[in-house]
C-alpha cells in the first residue's frame, strides 16, 4: 500500500515523519501568498471591483447555472452533438469507468494518454483501466511523478508538492533507466519529454479533463502549462473528456470570467500558458464527452454543501490552511485534498474516507477568504464533522469530556478541584511561572498546562467595588452583562476581571448574570449538536430576560452565538427566536470599546517602553469582524505603535479539540506562530481569544520563550488608573 | 478604448512576464528573416503561415505531428492577441494546423499590430462569434512550463521552450 492510500492514521503519522514537508509547504505557503495577492491587487485595479465583488460576481454565475442544471446540461449536448461529439451523463464512478473501458475495448485501444483530471482521479480510473488489461499513462509531469511512485495527488493543483527532487531522481531514473542528478531539474523535466513521446505516438485514446464546459457551444475548456493536453488531444484518434456536471457555464463570457480568477488563484498567473477550447470532435476523430454525477446532485440537495458545486479547482484553499501546511495533502483530505477534499470527500467517496482529515480542520476561516467562488467551506467542515459524529466517528475520550463539560455543576466542581489541585502544587513547588511542572508524554511536551488560579473572573468581579467612572461613553450610566466564557473565567480571570473594568472606566455598571457557563461551541465544533444545543440553551436561559447589552472578552463566543446558534435551532422556532433575542445583544468587547462603550483616544497612555505585537483571533479576522484588528484598538488607547506582527491573522494553532485530538498538528501551527513573534523581537504579545491567550501561553513557556502573552483587557486594564 | 501603441506595449509586458519574447516586423520578409537566424535548420511552418510566406516547410499530410517533432524553428500566425494577458490566439482545427505550436522547439508566432485587442473578454467575444473557430482553438501566453518538481520553474516542458511574437506592422 503506498503512502497515499492507506489508512487515515498511517498517513498521518507518516506524513509528520517526514521533517522536510512542513518547511516546504511553509514556504510554498508563503510565497503563494504573496504572488497571488499581487495578482489579485492588479486585477482589483484593472477591472475596478473587488476581489469579493468579482467572485461573487462569478459565484452567482455558478449558482444560476447549477439551479437550471438540467436545462444547461442538455443545451451542452445539443451543442457538442451537432458539433460531433458523444455526451453521456452517467451517474456513479463504476458507470464512468465501464464506459471509458468499453468503448477502448471495442476499438482495440489498450493504451490511453491522460492530461491531468481529477475527476479521473475521483474514479480511481488508472487502477480500474488497469484491471480490465488497459493502461493509462499520465502525461503532465507531476501527475506521471505521482503515477510512477504509486502515489495519489497532495495537492489538487500541484499534484506532486510532497515530493522531494532526489525522490523524482531515483524515481525517474527507474523509469528511464538512466541516472539524474538531483539538482539538475531542468534534465529531469527534459526527460519527460522523451519518456513520454513513445506513449503519445502509440496511445489510440487521450483523456482531459475540463474546467469549464461551456453550454452556449457545446464546447470544453482547459487550462494547462505543460503542452500535454494539446499533444494528448492531437495524435490520438479517440478523445474521452471526464468532468463533473458542476463544470457547467452558460457562455463564453462567463469562461472568461471564470478565467479572470482561476489561474491567478492557483499558480498566481495572469494567464496560464494555454487555455485550450474545443468543440465537438476533430474531423475523422471521436470525442467523448462524461459528465459525471457521483454524489453532486446529492450534494446540491444538502443543506449548506451545495455551494460547494461552484468549485473550480483552483486549490486556493489548501495554500493558506494551517493544519495543510502540517500534515500536506495525503493527510489533510482523500483523493481531494485541502478544505474542498473535507466537504466533497463525503459525497463522493462516502463519510468514512472523509471522517478522519475533517477533525483537522482547525476552523480559522482562511480558506473562505481566498476562496475565488465564496464558498463558505468553514462552515461545510463543520456540516460534515456533524455527520461524521453521528456517525459515530467522533473518539470516545472526546465525546466523554463534553458531556462533563455540558454539565455546568459538574465543571464548576470539577473546575473547583483543579483549582484546589492547581494551588497545592504551587506550595509544593510544581508551578512555576504559572504553568504546572508535569512529566507529559512527547506528544504533549510542546505546551504546558496552565495552573488553574484560585479564584475565578466571576469571583474577582463580585469581591471588588466597582470601577469608579472615568469617561463618559456612549452607554455611561447603563448596566451591561458579562458574559465571562466558560474557558477564560476559569484559566484567564484576570482578562475577565479587566474587561469588567474597562466596560465600567466608560461609565457602565457591569452585572455577571449568574448560572452562565458555556455558548456550546467546544461540542458544536466537535459535531456533537446535541450536547452544543444543550449548552446553547443554558446560555440562552442564563442571558435572556432583560434588554441589557452582553459583553464577552470571547469573539469565539460572539461567533457561535450569531452564526452557530441559528444552526442548532434551525428547526426549533421557539428557541431560534429566543436564541436570536440573546445574540442581537452580544457585543466583543474590542468592538465594544470602539462603539457603545468607546472610550477616548490615548486616555490609557503611560509611556511603556515595553514593545508589543498582536496575534489577530483568526476566525474573527476571516470573518471581517469589527473587533478583529485589536492592535489598532489598543494603539489608539496607548497611542503607542504596535510592531506588525508577520502574518497576524493566520491561526496559532489553538483550534479547540484538535490540538487535543492532533496535538502535532496544534504545534506545527504553534511553531509558525511563535516563530513571527520572535522575529518581532518584542516584549509582549497580546491577542484577543481566550482559548488563543491560554495556548500562546502555554507553548511559550513550554518552549522557554520569555515573551509575556496577554489578553489585551489585561493589557489595557493595567494602565488604568488606580482605584482611588 | 486605449491607443494601439498603448495595446501593443501591455501586451510586450504580459509576454515578458510569461517569459514570451517579442520582435517587431514591418513585413512577412522580416519575419521570415528572423526566423532563418535562429537556426540552420529551415524553418518549419504552419499552413496559414505558409500562405503568407510563400516559403519554408510544411507538416507532412499524412503524419504532420510525428514530420515536425522537435524542429529548431516554428512559424504560425495567430488570428489574435491580447493585450492584458500577453497571449496569442491560435486557430488550429486539425493536427497539421497544431504541429508548428506543438512540437517545434522555438516558436514565432506573428500576428499584426491591428490585431491585438485590449482584454480576454474581447478575445472571447471574437471567439464566441465564429462557432468554426471554437473547434480547436488556443490562448497561448508563453513558452511551455512547469514548476512540479519541488515548485520549481522550468520553461520549455512538451511543448515549445521559447516563443516569440512577431508583431507586424
Ligand atoms: S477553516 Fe482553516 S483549518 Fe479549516 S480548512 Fe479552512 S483554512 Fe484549513
Ligand atoms: S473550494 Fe474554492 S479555493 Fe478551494 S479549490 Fe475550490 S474554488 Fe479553489
Amino acid at each position: 500500500m503506498s503512502a497515499s492510500t492507506a489508512p487515515f492514521k498511517t498517513r498521518y503519522r507518516r506524513s509528520l515523519s517526514d521533517p522536510d514537508l512542513k518547511p516546504r509547504l511553509l514556504d510554498f505557503q508563503r510565497s503563494w501568498r504573496e504572488s497571488r495577492d499581487a495578482q489579485v491587487q492588479r486585477l482589483e485595479q484593472r477591472t475596478e471591483q473587488s476581489f469579493d465583488e468579482l467572485r461573487r460576481d462569478f459565484a452567482a454565475v455558478k449558482d444560476s447555472t447549477l439551479e437550471r442544471l438540467d436545462d444547461y446540461i442538455a443545451e451542452f449536448r445539443a451543442n457538442a452533438e451537432a458539433a460531433g461529439a458523444t455526451v453521456v451523463e452517467l451517474s456513479t464512478a463504476a458507470e464512468a469507468v465501464n464506459y471509458i473501458a468499453a468503448v477502448c475495448k471495442s476499438r482495440g485501444i489498450d493504451l490511453v494518454v491522460k492530461s491531468k483530471s481529477m475527476v479521473s482521479e475521483e474514479i480511481e480510473l488508472n487502477h480500474e483501466l488497469e484491471q480490465r488489461g488497459i493502461t493509462a499513462i499520465e502525461t503532465d509531469l507531476g501527475e506521471w511523478l505521482l503515477q510512477l511512485a504509486e502515489e495519489r495527488p497532495s495537492h489538487l493543483v500541484m499534484p506532486a508538492i510532497h515530493q522531494k527532487r532526489q525522490y523524482v531522481a531515483e524515481i525517474l531514473g527507474e523509469e528511464l533507466g538512466r541516472e539524474f542528478d538531483p539538482d539538475d531539474i531542468p534534465a529531469m523535466v527534459a526527460s519527460a519529454r522523451d519518456g513520454l513521446r513513445r506513449h503519445y505516438l502509440s496511445a489510440g485514446a487521450g483523456l482531459t479533463g475540463a474546467n469549464a464546459l461551456v453550454a452556449e457551444t457545446g464546447s470544453i475548456m482547459v487550462v494547462t502549462n505543460e503542452g500535454n493536453m494539446r499533444l494528448a488531444t492531437s495524435l490520438p484518434d479517440v478523445h474521452f473528456v471526464t468532468a463533473g456536471i458542476e463544470k457547467l457555464i452558460p457562455s463564453w463570457a462567463d469562461a472568461e470570467r471564470q478565467l479572470q480568477l482561476l489561474p491567478r488563484s492557483a499558480t498566481a498567473q495572469t494567464l496560464s500558458t494555454y487555455t485550450t477550447c474545443i468543440t465537438g470532435a476533430q474531423p475523422g476523430k471521436e470525442m467523448h464527452i462524461i459528465l459525471l454525477d457521483n454524489g453532486r446532485r446529492a450534494m446540491r440537495e444538502t443543506n449548506t454543501i451545495g455551494d460547494a458545486l461552484r468549485c473550480i479547482r483552483c486549490g486556493a484553499c489548501a495554500n493558506v490552511c494551517p493544519p495543510y501546511q502540517i500534515v500536506g495533502g495525503h493527510t489533510f483530505g482523500h483523493i481531494y485534498t485541502g478544505a474542498i477534499g473535507l466537504v466533497n470527500t463525503t459525497f463522493h467517496h462516502g463519510v468514512e474516507e472523509a471522517a478522519g482529515p475533517q477533525g483537522l480542520c482547525v476552523s480559522c476561516g482562511a480558506c473562505q477568504t481566498v476562496c475565488p467562488v465564496d464558498i463558505p467551506l468553514p462552515q461545510q467542515i463543520l456540516e460534515v464533522r456533524h455527520r461524521a459524529h453521528e456517525g459515530g466517528h467522533a473518539p470516545l475520550w472526546e465525546r466523554i469530556a463534553l458531556r462533563l463539560w455540558a454539565r455546568p455543576r459538574l465543571f464548576h466542581h470539577l473546575m473547583g478541584l483543579a483549582a484546589a489541585g492547581s494551588g497545592l502544587a504551587r506550595l509544593i513547588g510544581l508551578v512555576q511561572r504559572d504553568h504546572l511542572r508535569l512529566p507529559l508524554p512527547r506528544r504533549l511536551g510542546w505546551r504546558s498546562v496552565p495552573a488553574m488560579p484560585l479564584r475565578s473572573g466571576q469571583t474577582l468581579i463580585r469581591s471588588r467595588r466597582p470601577l469608579s467612572h472615568l469617561w463618559e461613553s456612549s452607554s455611561a450610566g447603563q448596566t451591561v452583562d458579562l458574559f465571562a466564557q466558560c474557558l477564560a473565567d476559569r484559566l484567564l480571570p484576570t482578562a475577565v476581571d479587566s474587561a469588567a473594568r474597562l466596560i465600567e472606566a466608560g461609565g457602565s455598571s457591569v452585572n455577571v448574570p449568574q448560572s452562565q457557563h458555556c455558548c456550546g461551541l467546544p461540542a458544536f465544533d466537535a459535531g456533537d449538536w446535541e450536547t452544543a444545543r444543550r449548552m446553547a440553551k443554558h446560555t440562552i436561559e442564563a442571558l435572556e430576560g432583560s434588554e441589557r447589552q452582553i459583553v464577552t472578552t470571547a469573539p469565539s463566543c460572539v461567533i457561535s452565538m450569531q452564526d452557530h446558534w441559528p444552526r442548532l435551532f434551525d428547526h426549533d422556532p421557539e428557541w431560534r427566536d429566543r436564541a436570536a433575542a440573546v445574540s442581537e445583544r452580544i457585543h466583543d468587547l474590542a468592538e465594544w470599546l470602539d462603539g457603545p462603550g468607546r472610550l477616548p483616544d490615548g486616555c490609557l497612555s503611560k509611556g511603556s517602553s515595553k514593545s508589543w505585537t498582536a496575534h489577530r483571533f483568526c476566525q474573527a479576522s476571516n470573518r471581517n469582524d469589527a473587533g478583529a484588528r485589536i492592535d489598532q484598538l489598543v494603539e489608539r488607547l496607548t497611542g503607542e505603535t504596535a510592531k506588525l506582527l508577520e502574518e497576524p491573522e493566520v491561526c496559532c494553532g489553538f483550534g479547540g479539540l484538535t490540538s487535543l485530538a492532533a496535538p502535532e498538528v496544534g504545534e506545527g501551527i504553534l511553531e509558525r506562530k511563535l516563530a513571527c513573534v520572535a522575529e518581532s523581537g518584542c516584549d509582549t504579545l497580546i491577542t484577543n481569544n481566550p482559548g488563543c491567550v491560554i495556548h500562546l501561553r502555554a507553548g511559550a513557556n513550554a518552549s522557554g520563550t520569555h515573551h509575556e502573552t496577554l489578553h489585551y483587557a489585561e493589557f489595557l486594564a493595567a494602565r488604568l488608573p488606580k482605584n482611588p | 478604448m486605449i491607443t494601439l501603441s498603448d495595446r501593443i506595449a501591455l501586451f510586450a509586458d504580459g509576454l515578458q512576464a510569461a517569459q514570451g519574447e517579442l520582435v517587431q516586423c514591418s513585413s512577412w520578409d522580416d519575419v521570415w528573416e528572423h526566423a532563418v537566424a535562429l537556426s540552420d535548420e529551415t524553418p518549419v511552418v504552419s499552413p496559414a503561415a505558409y500562405e503568407q510566406l510563400q516559403r519554408g516547410e510544411l507538416p507532412d499530410d499524412t503524419d504532420p505531428l510525428r514530420s515536425i517533432a522537435d524542429r529548431s524553428v516554428g512559424v504560425t500566425v495567430a488570428t489574435l492577441a491580447v493585450a492584458e494577458t500577453g497571449s496569442v490566439l491560435l486557430i488550429e482545427p486539425t493536427p497539421r494546423d497544431r504541429a508548428i505550436s506543438l512540437l517545434t522547439r522555438h516558436l514565432i508566432v506573428a500576428v499584426s499590430a491591428e490585431d491585438i485587442v485590449e482584454d480576454l473578454a474581447e478575445g472571447f467575444l471574437w471567439l464566441g462569434q465564429q462557432p468554426r473557430a471554437a473547434a480547436y482553438a488556443t490562448f497561448v501566453t508563453g513558452p511551455s512550463r512547469t514548476a512540479d518538481i519541488e515548485r520549481s520553474l522550468t520553461i520549455g516542458v512538451q511543448g515549445p521552450s521559447r516563443m516569440t511574437v512577431a508583431v507586424l506592422g
